[in-house]
């Protein structure tokens, strides 16, 4: 615990978000979705994002990575590395996606293009942000599946997606968000759609990525035992809002909202600890 | 592959003698015959007419007959179109048919999907309320109008293009036809690829693309048309199999010598063979067109075996 705050204290800022707002227009009017959120995350962190449903977690950040729906907008400011996100254009903003920020999104049975090669939706990225030719991103590919501990395997990067099962899928998303190396990883659920055991796998990854290779993640999860096990920080959002946040250790031991305090109590007591 | 079409040409077989043995019975159940007249003929020479087409015979040898002729290529002479055989008639008038047919499926696919991508891409912008306004107003105006209307504006008024006639299959004779034939193609394939596109632009993977900071451009050429594009393959079949046999109305209006009117004529003047062969080529065109559009989506969606 005091190695990963002294590492906090230690490492500078990587993104820094102030007064964001994100709206929707709908049938019934003007919603706001997201109020007034203030977060930062430093070089090599975790932070773990937990609400529920509906609480605005995941819009946050696609906000921020300009993947609102067409009828979504937000204001505010989201500067990473001196460079802000929200009123930059669209072009500007491209070369930050999936180059310095890579996503990682909650279904992957259907977050892969179907009618796509697996190696071709791992290289297309490389070739496009950093100009490698087709077979040099194909040999990336296959270094960055074996960081996702999948086979360095020409038939892997020759199937397509419906070939491969569920956790599988979900490491080629992963894969996919490293072939640029990022230094920002934003994980909308990763785990949700998983089994357990492929969940603990594919946690360790995260481990791996955030430990060993020092890239940030923002871990974005309904789930307190995932980010649990995972976050140096947590951010405890609901209806739109921070209702909490501090050190991982500090929320889930002493949590100071109410509503951080129900959220806790919902884990049955024989798996705490 | 070669398994798979071997396997669906064998089925074809049987399917085409069911429709060919349902459509045969159907002509026949059908009262009056090719010969009746309001005059009636006097008995013998209608007995001998009887006996030059077989028709003296009981029905199922009639069709063994027919049946027999068919396995060698024969598809009987035409019952009104006196010294011609089916088999002439079809040859004289497919290329006309098909090449009309073809060209306007391939004309309206292209600009179809195109416009149809376009409007999806700019939804609910002035752009995509026009198209879809002008493509509302060519499913409902019906080619009966819109053939004459070309043909006196851009024949006769402006005197651009001839207003009917083959003339040997002349580019500028086809002008005029293969519009009228794509107009209302057009319109129907463009609303579907911009319903399918509007779709696909909304999945997830496309946000997953987005996420990589592909350029949009890549995005729609990568991964949306190739998914869009699905559901206009499977229409493709019936409809170019209708258009290469020809549209009556249009061939009508423009005077063009293809297999359309045959459709009409055979029915109505019980000319057995005549339908019989109409069909049959109707038939297998369908078959055959519906095997390719069934090898396209396996080609364009890796998740269809065949």
């Amino acid at each position: 615990m005091q190695s990963i705050q002294k590492n906090i204290k230690n490492s500078d800022l990587l993104l820094e978000v102030n007064n964001l707002n994100v709206f929707f227009d709908t049938a019934d009017g003007k919603i706001q979705a997201v109020k007034d959120v203030n977060l930062f995350i430093n070089k090599g962190e975790c932070l773990g994002i937990v609400g529920e449903s509906g609480s605005g977690k995941t819009q946050t950040f696609f906000s921020i990575t300009g993947l609102l729906s067409s009828n979504g907008y937000c204001n505010g400011s989201a500067i990473f590395k001196d460079f802000d996100l929200i009123s930059a254009s669209e072009d500007k903003k491209r070369e930050y996606l999936g180059k310095s920020i890579g996503f990682i999104f909650q279904d992957p049975m259907t977050s892969l293009t179907p009618h796509m090669k697996i190696g071709e939706q791992l290289s297309e990225i490389a070739t496009f942000h950093d100009n490698l030719s087709k077979s040099e991103a194909l040999k990336r590919a296959l270094n960055v599946l074996d960081i996702v501990k999948l086979p360095k395997s020409r038939n892997l990067i020759n199937s397509y997606p419906h070939e491969l099962s569920g956790g599988m899928k979900q490491r080629i998303m992963i894969a996919i968000s490293l072939m640029c190396s990022p230094e920002l990883i934003i994980a909308d659920e990763p785990t949700t759609a998983l089994d357990v055991t492929t969940q603990s796998e594919i946690l360790n990854i995260f481990n791996d990525l955030q430990k060993g290779m020092g890239i940030s993640i923002v871990l974005i999860s309904h789930n307190i035992g995932v980010i649990a096990e995972t976050s140096d920080r947590v951010m405890v959002m609901k209806g739109g809002k921070v209702v909490e946040k501090g050190s991982t250790f500090d929320v889930l031991t002493s949590p100071k909202d109410e509503y951080t305090k129900h959220l806790l109590s919902c884990i049955p007591p024989w798996l705490e600890g | 592959m070669i398994k798979f079409i071997t396997k669906r040409l064998i089925i074809a077989i049987p399917t085409l003698l069911i429709i060919i043995a349902f459509g045969f019975i159907m002509m026949r159940v059908a009262p009056g015959g090719p010969f009746t007249n309001e005059r009636a003929l006097p008995p013998e020479i209608e007995r001998n007419i009887q006996e030059a087409y077989n028709l003296n015979k009981p029905i199922y040898e009639q069709f063994f007959i027919y049946i027999k002729n068919l396995s060698v290529g024969d598809f009987g002479p035409s019952f009104k179109y006196k010294d011609f055989t089916v088999k002439e008639l079809i040859i004289s008038g497919l290329p006309v048919s098909a090449t009309l047919g073809l060209s306007s499926i391939f004309i309206s696919l292209i600009l179809g999907s195109f416009l149809g991508i376009i409007a999806a891409i700019r939804k609910n912008t002035y752009f995509d309320y026009s198209i879809m306004g002008i493509s509302l107003i060519g499913i409902c105006v019906p080619s009966f109008v819109m053939a004459p209307i070309l043909s006196l504006f851009f024949g006769l008024y402006l005197g651009l293009l001839p207003t009917s006639g083959w003339n040997g299959g002349n580019i500028f004779n086809l002008i005029l036809p293969i519009t009228a034939l794509s107009l209302p193609q057009i319109a129907v394939i463009s609303r579907m690829m911009r319903s399918s596109t509007i779709e696909v632009l909304n999945s997830n993977f496309i946000r997953t693309a987005k996420s990589k900071g592909l350029k949009s451009s890549y995005i729609i050429r990568k991964h949306v048309i190739r998914a869009s594009i699905l559901p206009i393959i499977e229409y493709l079949a019936p409809a170019s199999a209708g258009l290469m046999t020809g549209s009556i109305i249009v061939e009508q209006i423009f005077g063009l010598p293809g297999i359309g009117r045959y459709f009409v004529v055979g029915a109505l003047q019980r000319d057995y063979t005549l339908v019989s062969g109409v069909m049959i080529l109707y038939a297998s065109l369908l078959i055959i067109l519906i095997l390719i559009t069934d090898i396209l989506r396996a080609y364009l969606d890796p998740r269809v075996k065949i």
